[in-house]
């Protein structure tokens, strides 16, 4: 029987002078994953801020259409979302014809926002009520007093979750570039094996470049949501948590 | 009066060379998947809760790593990267999906499952040891029963997302439900031996979409309802 090889040996016989000889489809790829990731992001905080209002504080007819926009985003693959808005919608009766960008980052705010929805609706219904009578009685309006009272404190009880989905808009990023030739880093990646046939160093470096994006922002997120957790919430935070958040 | 309206003529082939060809796939790689993750996991997870830190690290970086890949990079390192290295690992590519899709899954039940563990009363464990129970013992017969009425309500989000993501097998040209929907689309617009030169993406993604909307919505709303009735 063939010795199997061990892990060392596996990696060193990778040539990672044709990674280095391909850096610049890789840099463009990750340049491209960024940009529709942060316009998806900017996106998705809007419509889950204004939707999630709408929900939490029941404004009728918003609220419910809200609440189904929510549930049928949330109920139906991403991957078919994507085809129906690229492939689907430039069909009759609608012909309108998107670019790959414009779908992908489209896709991804509609995404992302019907699930920043159900995190922001949590996040103002978890507001006491008697902040916004507060409010009220110091003769704020209504608008005025979800801008000064409702959004600061629900948006930072929010925080944790929508950054999870946040986090979760970039990595869906990676499967929409191969689905619809959007030049992001998947999509590189994947054409670049398709002419050269160096699948593992290719997709090893790929996974390598997303574990470090991903892992970078969620440390970073942590940090933000340390500096701007309530008063409240800095007490409860155990010593079990830290433990977890060290390993 | 409404059904041809929602059925014209073209429409039969594509149902029955999705449902036939598609659907098996569908199934087969989220039954495999949902099985796999559901047992995998519910073992990290439970040997997560014991301190020791080697282990517990190992555990920890399985879930950080499964968890942190985008899936549809998963799968490509296991369909198309695997083959290559000298181990020369070939799957067949919807046993490909099935297995990144358990390594996902497996990391989110590990996670959930530690959480579930944790959350038993330390008095619990103490009073199975007295009766004589081992480590295992302890966990298979008092902790994890009790553990698994926490676990129900991720696990049948699990089971959503599971079948959700079946789809990205497409991508790795699996013949599921949404590659197969993809390919009548594409044969419908070719011209008339094979095709008819119409254009019905719209309807049949549309299509798609609600399929998977009415598998998924009842198990969401059964995974809420768990939710509030459980905890």
């Amino acid at each position: 029987m063939r010795p199997l090889p061990n892990l060392m040996s596996l990696l060193a016989s990778f040539e990672w002078s044709f990674i280095w000889d391909n850096r610049d489809e890789f840099l463009h790829g990750l340049w491209k994953t960024l940009q529709v990731s942060l316009i998806a992001i900017a996106g998705a905080f809007a419509v889950g801020v204004v939707l999630g209002a709408g929900r939490a504080h029941r404004i009728p007819v918003l609220s419910q259409l809200a609440a189904i926009y929510v549930e049928v985003i949330r109920n139906t693959p991403i991957l078919v979302q994507v085809y129906f808005v690229y492939f689907g919608l430039s069909e009759p009766p609608f012909n309108i014809r998107l670019t790959a960008f414009t779908a992908g980052w489209l896709t991804l705010v509609v995404w992302g926002g019907a699930f920043n929805t159900e995190n922001f609706r949590a996040g103002f219904e978890a507001v006491p009520y008697r902040y916004r009578e507060a409010g009220l009685a110091l003769g704020f309006g209504r608008l005025k007093t979800f801008l000064n009272v409702t959004l600061p404190i629900g948006g930072r009880i929010a925080l944790p979750s929508s950054i999870n989905t946040y986090v979760s808009v970039l990595k869906n990023s990676a499967l929409i570039g191969p689905a619809i030739s959007l030049p992001e880093l998947t999509y590189q990646a994947y054409s670049l094996e398709s002419v050269s046939f160096r699948a593992t160093e290719i997709y090893f470096t790929l996974a390598v470049i997303y574990l470090v994006v991903v892992w970078v922002l969620s440390g970073l997120i942590r940090a933000l949501e340390a500096w701007l957790a309530l008063p409240e919430a800095k007490r409860v935070r155990t010593r079990q948590q830290r433990l977890w958040q060290a390993v | 009066m409404l059904l041809p309206a929602l059925t014209p003529d073209w429409s039969g082939p594509v149902f029955r060379y999705v449902l036939e060809h598609g659907l098996p796939f569908t199934l087969k790689i989220a039954g495999t998947s949902v099985v796999g993750s559901a047992v995998i996991g519910i073992v990290l997870g439970t040997l997560l809760t014991i301190r020791f830190l080697p282990l517990r690290g190992l555990i920890r970086l399985y879930i950080e790593v499964w968890r942190g890949l985008p899936l549809i990079v998963t799968l490509f390192l296991i369909v198309y990267a695997l083959p290559q290295t000298t181990f020369h690992l070939t799957f067949r590519p919807w046993v490909g999906a099935a297995i990144g899709l358990t390594l996902w899954g497996s990391a989110q039940v590990a996670e959930a499952t530690r959480g579930a563990v944790e959350s038993i009363p330390r008095e619990q464990h103490e009073a199975a040891s007295a009766l004589g129970f081992g480590w295992v013992g302890r966990h298979v017969h008092v902790v994890l029963p009790q553990a698994l009425r926490r676990l129900l309500p991720p696990l049948v989000s699990l089971l959503v997302n599971v079948i959700q993501n079946t789809t990205l097998a497409a991508l790795v040209s699996v013949t599921e439900v949404l590659f197969a929907a993809k390919q009548q689309v594409e044969r419908l617009a070719a011209p008339p031996p094979a095709g008819l030169l119409q254009q019905h993406g719209f309807a049949i993604y549309a299509a798609v979409l609600v399929f998977f909307f009415v598998v998924s919505f009842p198990m969401t709303r059964l995974a809420a309802y768990l939710e509030r009735r459980l905890i």
